[in-house]
């Protein structure tokens, strides 16, 4: 299964740190995300399963606890909000 | 309907009609400086639901062009109220043209402190308490943000005064102009207070919002900085029509707690609050 | 149009650790993925309600207006009137305060300890579009 993020003009995202702001012009929700969610909408760059991702984010980051386990965690919350489709 | 009566207050213009005189009279009384709209944006019924409502024990159901189910109907001793909650469920329900917030605001030298908080928290009492110290009221009930340009523009209703709120009002506005006594109403005793005459006549001059603030009354001191995603959160649940506006509501809200600093005032009298707040706008 | 306001990920370059004459340079930021808390991702959805509860005093028919004369079971759902074990419905509707007060361990007045059980649990099932949702839903919400 591979996770696909939208693409960048269905969204508007405001940093109002530490959280960031989102805007999903699909649906007119709007999401708050914490760390690690932007990021990982960030490297979703094109479709990817588990693995891959966790491998763009290791590269790009200091992984703190690499485990897919988490990841899939994470990806199944931004499934839930409607960010994130899988394919 | 059998009277009407025409008022405009900032941007929102409202016809409201009554199968009975006396709400309509004491409206007219209190709102006699305010300025009659060129166009009604909103119209505001005040009706019998059965005929024999109007004559036997006469209670008014509220609508207008807006309405919402389960509604309960107000006694016609309650109709001056009934007329301010019409008018509040219009703006609440079917108001497009600014973001709106629940929330007082008071305004010095062009800029704005926007106040919001739980029902009772003391919103309106401590605006009204700011208004006597030289603050512009620019309203009590609803903040009006303009999505294109970030100013927040007056809406100043008759401010509605709750229970202990009343006695502080009482206090810093002798002379101000009071309507009827609401005891036990499904709010609590309420009374109206006519805003002063400043700020009825500077209605159509927006501000620019330059300090957010969440007030808590009867607590021991304190004042606390509230971070943006918080505050962007709470202004979310303060807003009726958040969701309505899509994509602006969304940068208006961003916009304004990114630019303006929010603050959490905890204060267990009036006197406390002027001073916190005169504190925190001297160190903007 | 973006408005991507995020810091740049990239931090300068921290420090080089030296591995046998090897420098590596450490640019990548932590990241944690996991033990969040709450979740990492939480959806504004105000409801219409919310905010419009707290302008009016709203009112909860039990049962609503399609049913009206329907008995009240236990578990809220209604049945027909004279049901054995059911409750008849309350003479009027509760006022939104007085269900607040019940969702906060006090009893709807004029009810058993039972019927206040089977009323609430009636209007805890109440869906968008019946009679008294609109009531409940603001109730839920914090206001302000």
């Amino acid at each position: 299964m591979r996770y696909r993020a939208p693409e960048a003009a269905a969204l508007i995202s405001t940093d109002l740190a530490p959280f960031t702001a989102l805007f999903d012009r699909r649906s007119g929700i709007t999401h708050i995300l914490a760390s690690p969610a932007p990021e990982i909408l960030a490297a979703l760059t094109e479709p990817m399963t588990i693995d891959m991702l966790l491998a763009v984010l290791a590269r790009e980051y200091d992984l703190a606890d690499p485990d897919p386990a988490a990841l899939a965690v994470r990806l199944d919350e931004l499934v839930a909000s409607g960010l994130v489709a899988t394919t | 309907m059998r009277h009407a009566l025409s008022i405009r207050i900032g941007p929102v213009g409202f016809r409201i009609g009554s199968d009975w005189r006396a709400p309509i009279d004491q409206l007219a009384a209190l709102y006699r400086d305010y300025p009659v709209p060129d166009v009604a944006d909103f119209t505001v019924r005040l009706f019998a639901a059965r005929a024999w409502r109007r004559v036997i024990r006469p209670s008014v159901t509220i609508g207008g062009d807006y309405m919402l189910p389960d509604a309960a109907p107000l006694p016609l001793a309650h109709g001056l109220l009934a007329g301010e909650m019409a008018m509040n469920l219009q703006l609440a329900l079917g108001y497009r043209r600014h973001l709106l917030l629940h929330a007082s605001v008071v305004e010095r030298d062009g800029r704005a402190i926007v106040m919001t908080g739980e029902s009772g928290a003391g919103k309106s009492t401590l605006a009204t308490l700011l208004a006597s110290r030289g603050w512009r009221f620019m309203g009590d009930e609803f903040a009006l943000l303009d999505p294109e340009t970030g100013l927040v523009h007056a809406f100043p209703r008759l401010i509605s005064l709750k229970n202990a709120g009343i006695a502080a009002a009482a206090a810093a506005w002798p002379d101000g102009r009071f309507g009827p006594s609401l005891p036990d109403t499904p709010k609590g005793d309420i009374r109206h207070l006519v805003p002063p005459a400043a700020a009825i006549a500077r209605m159509d001059e927006p501000a620019m919002p330059a300090l957010l603030l969440f007030p808590r009354h009867g607590v021991a001191a304190d004042t606390r900085d509230v971070g943006a995603s918080e505050a962007f959160v709470r202004l979310t649940q303060a807003s009726t029509n958040y969701v309505a506006l899509g994509e602006a509501g969304f940068r208006a809200l961003t916009g304004l707690v990114r630019g303006v600093p929010a603050r959490a005032i905890d204060y267990p009298d009036g006197d406390a609050a002027i001073a916190a707040v005169e504190a925190l706008w001297a160190g903007l | 149009m973006s408005d991507h306001d995020q810091p740049d990920p990239d931090q300068p370059d921290a420090a080089a650790i030296s591995d046998g004459g090897n420098a590596v340079p450490t640019r990548r930021r932590l990241l944690q993925l996991g033990a969040i808390g709450a979740g990492a991702v939480v959806s504004i959805r105000p409801a219409l309600a919310q905010t419009a509860g707290s302008v009016m005093n709203c009112e909860i028919p039990v049962p609503d207006m399609g049913h009206a004369g329907g008995f009240i079971a236990d578990d809220g759902s209604i049945v027909a009137a004279g049901t054995k074990g059911a409750y008849a419905p309350p003479g009027r509707p509760f006022k939104g305060e007085e269900v607040k007060r019940a969702m906060a361990g006090n009893q709807l007045p004029g009810t058993s300890y039972e019927s206040n059980r089977a009323y609430m649990n009636y209007i805890r099932r109440l869906q968008r579009g019946q009679g008294g949702f609109t009531c409940f839903a603001s109730l839920q919400m914090p206001r302000g």
